[in-house]
């Protein structure tokens, strides 16, 4: 028979068992509200997070097109006609056969198209002219069509410049409607309605079509392709390095 | 206590490494420029630019930010209170990134090499911080209470 002394030992044990499931129940308890509140919270704030990126209309906070006021000073006072950039009247004419989804045409447009802005063009030596070589994907097609849009209210080459400044990458899906319409805004597009109407017009698909065929009777592969047409003659010179180059070409054909 | 301060310190450490990340995309964003791609091409570009770049007109490392900032108050705080408002913020900061990461893959199918790098931050710091709350969390009581 267990003496008093272990009898009460054994109550003691006991109830120190029990006091310490007790508080490890109460700790448990603790721990699974504590992380249970921060799961529910956390779920609810990244569902809102996800709904609201998912609001399609995020033109607040945009910075709409980068570089507009840089490609207006690059071509104030510059006529413009339709496609074609420079003093009417002009002989020589400098063709670049161009994609804008090609990063090696926004290269050429940042470092080459200032210069033959700033020369030949400025000085009525020749005329430029963009052709919407499409080879890139569908979204070039797009994009063309809206540059090609734009020309209708003689925008073009402001279209043009700022897409080139803008330029996501190769079909990476960037040329959204919102995107095109920062574009035709940033390049001063005055009616917003006619121009997406003009988008849709027919004669574009022709004269993408026409320029696909020029393109391959001057044997082109590649874009910036560029033509220069004169009356002394047609030199074609694939993607030139400076406008020296072209500027020699200008010479040679006049 | 002392494995528990050495965790609230990693939490420290890593929000200030993902701070230092959302705080330059944030200056990049606000002065329009491109931030600088390690994974060559144009793919933060892409992201940076992309329609998804902006909640509600707040830019998303803006968020980050003050998702860090979080992850950096729960590591200072000590106790239950600390530990829970790390895991509430490793959840959101994990979950919102692991739904950016499937937009760059999925949707923009370009990868910023900086959100990637604040995506695997915001992981570790959701990882560290389950540690600490299970580990300690709950614990605290009476003085002379113990596990």
């Amino acid at each position: 028979m267990a003496s008093r002394k272990e009898e009460k030992e054994n109550l003691r044990r006991q109830r120190e068992e029990a006091e310490r499931s007790e508080q490890a129940a109460a700790r448990r308890q603790k721990l699974f509200a504590g992380i249970g509140i921060a799961v529910l919270a956390a779920v609810a704030v990244v569902v809102g997070l996800v709904i609201a990126s998912q609001s399609g209309d995020d033109n607040g906070g945009g910075n709409g097109a980068a570089g507009a006021d840089a490609v207006q000073s690059e071509l104030a006072g510059v006529p413009q006609k339709g496609t074609v950039l420079g003093k009417a009247g002009t002989d020589v004419r400098i063709v670049e056969f161009g994609d804008l989804q090609c990063p090696a045409c926004a290269q050429f447009s940042e470092s080459v198209i200032p210069d033959l802005i700033d020369g030949p063009v400025k000085s009525g030596d020749a005329q430029l002219e963009f052709q919407h070589f499409v080879i890139i994907g569908p979204d070039s097609d797009i994009a063309a069509r809206a540059a090609l849009a734009a020309s209708e209210q003689d925008r073009y080459w402001e279209f043009i410049e700022l897409f080139y400044r803008n330029q996501g990458v190769e079909n990476g899906g960037y040329v959204t409607e919102e995107f095109l319409t920062d574009i035709a805004t940033g390049a001063g597009v005055e009616d917003l309605d006619a121009w997406n109407a003009s988008r849709e017009d027919p004669k574009w698909e022709r004269a993408i079509a026409d320029t696909q065929s020029e393109a391959a009777t001057l044997g082109l592969s590649g874009t910036p392709s560029i033509v220069v047409e004169g009356p002394g003659g047609t030199e074609v010179l694939g993607t030139p390095g400076s406008a020296g180059e072209i500027e020699a070409a200008i010479d040679s054909v006049r | 206590m002392g494995s528990e301060a050495a965790l609230r310190w990693a939490l420290g450490l890593l929000a200030l490494v993902g701070l230092g990340i959302a705080t330059y995309l944030t200056i990049v964003h606000y002065e329009g420029n491109d931030p600088v791609c390690l994974v060559g091409g144009k793919g933060c570009a892409a992201v940076q630019d992309s329609d998804y770049a902006t909640l509600l007109g707040v830019p998303v490392p803006v968020i980050g930010v003050f998702g860090y900032l979080s992850v950096l108050a729960a590591a200072a705080l000590p106790g239950d209170p600390g530990r829970f408002l790390g895991v509430f913020a490793g959840l959101v900061g994990a979950g919102f990134s692991v739904y950016l990461t499937y937009l760059e893959l999925f949707e923009i199918e370009a990868i910023c090499n900086w959100c990637i790098a604040s995506a695997v931050v915001m992981c570790m710091v959701l990882g560290i911080a389950l540690i600490r709350a299970v580990r300690f969390g709950g614990l605290d009581g009476p003085p002379g209470q113990e596990n």
